[in-house]
């Protein structure tokens, strides 16, 4: 470091050194450091970023002369190193690629299938516990569950009728939740999770009939836990990615969902297409499925474009034609049976959450309502694997 | 001839710094985090160029692209670490306990010799990227020695319940120290760890009235036991900050520069008030944010919708009038806004203030030996500190 003496001319700064030499710094080359404390000094850089020269210029007026005149002042230093940092940019998000898009699904499938029961039923547990309180809302007080003896011999009757214990690896937990939210999911181990709203907003028995079977097909193809599983693995390297950026859990939420999105719409049709094998199996209409989403997305309107990407289903429309061409071929075969439940048995499992809490007829004339907003199921951590309702509340 | 004791001239100041960590974190958040090796470059770039011993500022060299590398070149690493490792320990979790816990606990423990490295490796970059006076500062790689140390250092400080952490503070203090560079002269840190016991001596006597506090009241239910666990508390706190600033001191009194020394008088009290006003500013700060956030929201939504100012605030219902996306859109922003401004206002109220009195209250003794140092080579180093990029380690710097 040394006191130099420096005089600007046309060509630039000449700058005389206390040993006799003298150093000519072009006004083009000039650069000067961004992002300086010090607000009353200019310190100045021959052009490139490995310059170790620095002047240090502290004269108010000969700083305004060489700001004045120097062009590529706040130039900034050109970027050295693009062909490596696109090479490792490819290099990174094929990593992550793979990773999130083949090497975690296809482990976490043949994981869920060799995770013992006992394990998926803790996972199960663990999730629904978590729900039940996020569920409560403000006063962190859980859902409660709903336990009327009649409603619920009608729901096991219901599930005789499915007749689906052979396919399953574990026994079923059916619980029904006293929350106006129309939705049902399963989670890990077997656990099956109707809310009372779904109860009230379907029209018959059938209805619900075939919802529990298409949750049913989630538990015999293992969906709940192999979303957890997934989730495990792919929350993790997402974070890493994101940073801890504004509390990036938000972010990552997101990122996430558009992941498993695709997953979850093979998973969804994978399970519409069991209910219709065990519903036509049953002598039950398949058809059932299709109209409560008929029903609900004349109320709701269709998930389309970004929306529909984050409701992570596969769109109604084609899950109700789905349901269609599944009866129509029922009924070729006249497979049609006897309704799953009497008046009285539907009667009862409407009034599970206690009498009076449903509606004798379902509400089908509700004029001009607003949009709902949507609480999400989901927030307790490892997910479930609901109806393809989206979690829809009823205002 | 004998030199005078160089003084450390500071000369950041809020207002420039509230601009430019505004400015980079805004950048930060609507790039979905990607602006932020851009942010913490600038950043330091000022925090560095406002500390000026003797006059001269220092300069932090690195430049934003070469972070990105790093980054770049840890992901490759750690992704596969990261989700496939994590997938299979939860398999086994789930297995084998019924539980996620052993799997969290695992994953974790995977992970801190990967903090270590990480930890190291991003102060070798960062030394490298440091010039003062031109010449370059230099870490020497021994990172395999640091990560083993560290970790058996951390055992024993858990074990002896935290007591014996001014003998870890100071063992990677040494470790780091002896192995770095200013140009052609090495650092050397002197003095012993049992005479860094004495820094912790306030902790200590507030941990122990605390936990002799907690003893008496589970022993007589006498309420008044509780007052002696919150002054307890009370000076602990006060005294984390002696021990920052007296910690602080010894170990740079003790350092070396071959025949360079350093005077270094920090006050507790000084440091204590910098965290007891800072923390008073930034959460006025933020109310007052919060609260004009509440006033644009309810003057937006009034304007959208008049009849929600009869039907009154108090009731979420009362906003269903409002398309939902708008309610989304302005909590999404409130929500940025609000931590955006808490990361900037650390930075001006505690971050500057701090920096400022530990540089102001440094000396370099014996400056004139400082003329035999010559430069050392530049230190590439393409990895950066990636690691610690990629992990969430928080500051650490």
């Amino acid at each position: 470091m040394q006191r130099v003496g420096v005089v600007l001319d046309e060509g630039g700064l000449r700058i005389a050194l206390p040993d006799g030499h003298t150093l000519d710094w072009r006004l083009p080359d000039l650069r000067a450091l961004r992002d300086q404390a010090d607000t009353e000094a200019l310190v100045l850089a021959p052009a490139g970023t490995l310059t170790l020269e620095r002047l240090i210029l502290r004269d108010q007026a000969l700083i305004k002369r060489v700001r004045a005149r120097a062009p590529a002042l706040d130039r900034r230093a050109p970027v050295t190193n693009k062909g490596r940092l696109a090479a490792w940019a490819a290099g990174a998000i094929a990593s992550v690629a793979t990773i999130i898009f083949v090497l975690v699904p296809v482990m976490a499938d043949q994981l869920a299938t060799l995770l013992p029961p006992k394990g998926e039923r803790a996972l199960g547990d663990a999730t629904f516990e978590q729900i039940r309180t996020a569920l409560g809302g403000e006063s962190f007080v859980p859902v409660e569950t709903c336990e009327a003896p009649e409603g619920l011999a009608a729901l096991a009757k219901m599930r005789a009728r499915i007749n689906a214990e052979d396919d399953l690896p574990y026994p079923l937990t059916v619980t029904v939740l006293d929350h106006d939210m129309v939705n049902a999911f399963a989670l890990p181990g077997g656990r099956i999770i109707i809310f009372r709203g779904l109860l009230e907003e379907a029209a018959n028995a059938e209805e619900v009939a075939a919802v529990f079977a298409h949750e049913i097909g989630h538990v015999v193809n293992r969906d709940p836990t192999r979303d957890a599983l997934r989730l495990a693995g792919s929350i993790g390297v997402l974070g890493l990615i994101f940073g801890d950026f504004a509390g990036g859990t938000v972010v990552l939420i997101l990122a996430n969902q558009l992941i498993n999105a695709k997953y979850s719409q093979k998973a969804e049709s994978g399970a519409d297409d069991y209910a219709h094998d065990k519903l036509t199996a049953a002598g039950l209409p398949p058809a059932a499925l299709g109209t409560f989403f008929d029903r609900l997305r004349a109320e709701y309107g269709d998930a389309e474009g970004l929306a529909a990407h984050f409701a992570s289903h596969p769109q109604m429309t084609a899950r109700i034609e789905a349901a269609l061409e599944a009866q129509a071929e029922a009924e070729g075969r006249g497979r049609i049976g006897a309704p799953v439940l009497t008046a009285a048995e539907w009667r009862a499992l409407r009034e599970v959450c206690g009498p009076g809490a449903a509606p004798d007829a379902p509400r089908l004339d509700r004029p001009d309502r607003p949009a709902p907003r949507t609480p999400d199921v989901r927030q307790g951590g490892e997910r479930g694997q609901d109806s393809g309702l989206g979690g829809r509340k009823k205002p | 001839m004998a030199f005078a004791d160089l003084r450390t001239d500071y000369a950041g100041r809020g207002a420039p710094l509230f601009r430019l960590a505004l400015k980079t974190g805004v950048l930060t958040v609507l790039t979905l985090g990607f602006y932020r090796f851009w942010m913490k470059t600038r950043m330091r770039r000022y925090y560095w160029s406002a500390i000026r011993p003797g006059g001269v500022p220092m300069e932090y060299t690195a430049q934003a692209t070469e972070k990105l590398l790093g980054f770049l070149i840890a992901v490759v690493i750690l992704a596969f670490y990261i989700g496939v490792v994590n997938l299979i320990l939860m398999f086994f979790s789930f297995s084998l306990f019924a539980g996620n816990a052993p799997a969290y606990a695992v994953s974790v423990v995977g992970l801190v010799p990967i903090f270590f490295f990480a930890q190291y490796r991003a102060r070798r970059y960062i030394l490298a990227r440091t010039r003062w006076r031109g010449i370059r500062f230099g870490l020497e790689p021994g990172v395999k020695g640091y990560v083993w140390r560290a970790m058996l250092h951390w055992a024993i400080t858990i074990l002896t319940l935290g007591i014996l952490w001014p003998r870890m503070t100071f063992a990677l203090e040494k470790y780091r120290t002896d192995r770095t560079w200013y140009g052609d002269a090495k650092f050397a840190q002197g003095g012993r760890w049992q005479d860094l016991m004495g820094a912790m001596k306030h902790v200590y006597l507030g941990a122990a009235i605390m936990g002799g506090g907690t003893l008496a009241l589970s022993l007589s239910l006498s309420p008044i036991w509780s007052l002696a666990i919150v002054m307890g508390g009370v000076w602990t706190g006060l005294g984390l900050s002696y021990w920052r600033a007296e910690s602080f001191k010894r170990l740079t009194e003790w350092k070396t520069l071959g025949d360079v020394g350093f005077r270094c008088h920090p006050r507790g009290g000084t440091v204590v008030g910098i965290y007891i006003l800072g923390s008073l500013a930034i959460s006025g700060l933020l109310i007052a944010l919060v609260f004009g956030l509440m006033m644009i929201l309810g003057i937006a939504v009034s304007m959208i919708d008049p009849g929600v100012l009869e039907r009154g605030f108090s009731n979420l219902d009362n906003l269903a009038s409002v398309p939902g996306w708008i309610i989304t859109l302005l909590g999404v922003v409130a929500y940025f806004s609000v931590f955006l401004f808490w990361g900037v206002l650390k930075e001006v109220f505690i971050k500057l203030p701090l920096v400022r009195h530990f540089a102001e209250t440094t000396e370099i003794l014996n400056p004139g030996a400082l003329a035999q140092v010559r430069q050392r080579p530049r230190d590439e180093f393409a990895e950066a500190e990636g690691f610690a990029d990629a992990l969430p380690l928080g500051g650490g710097f």
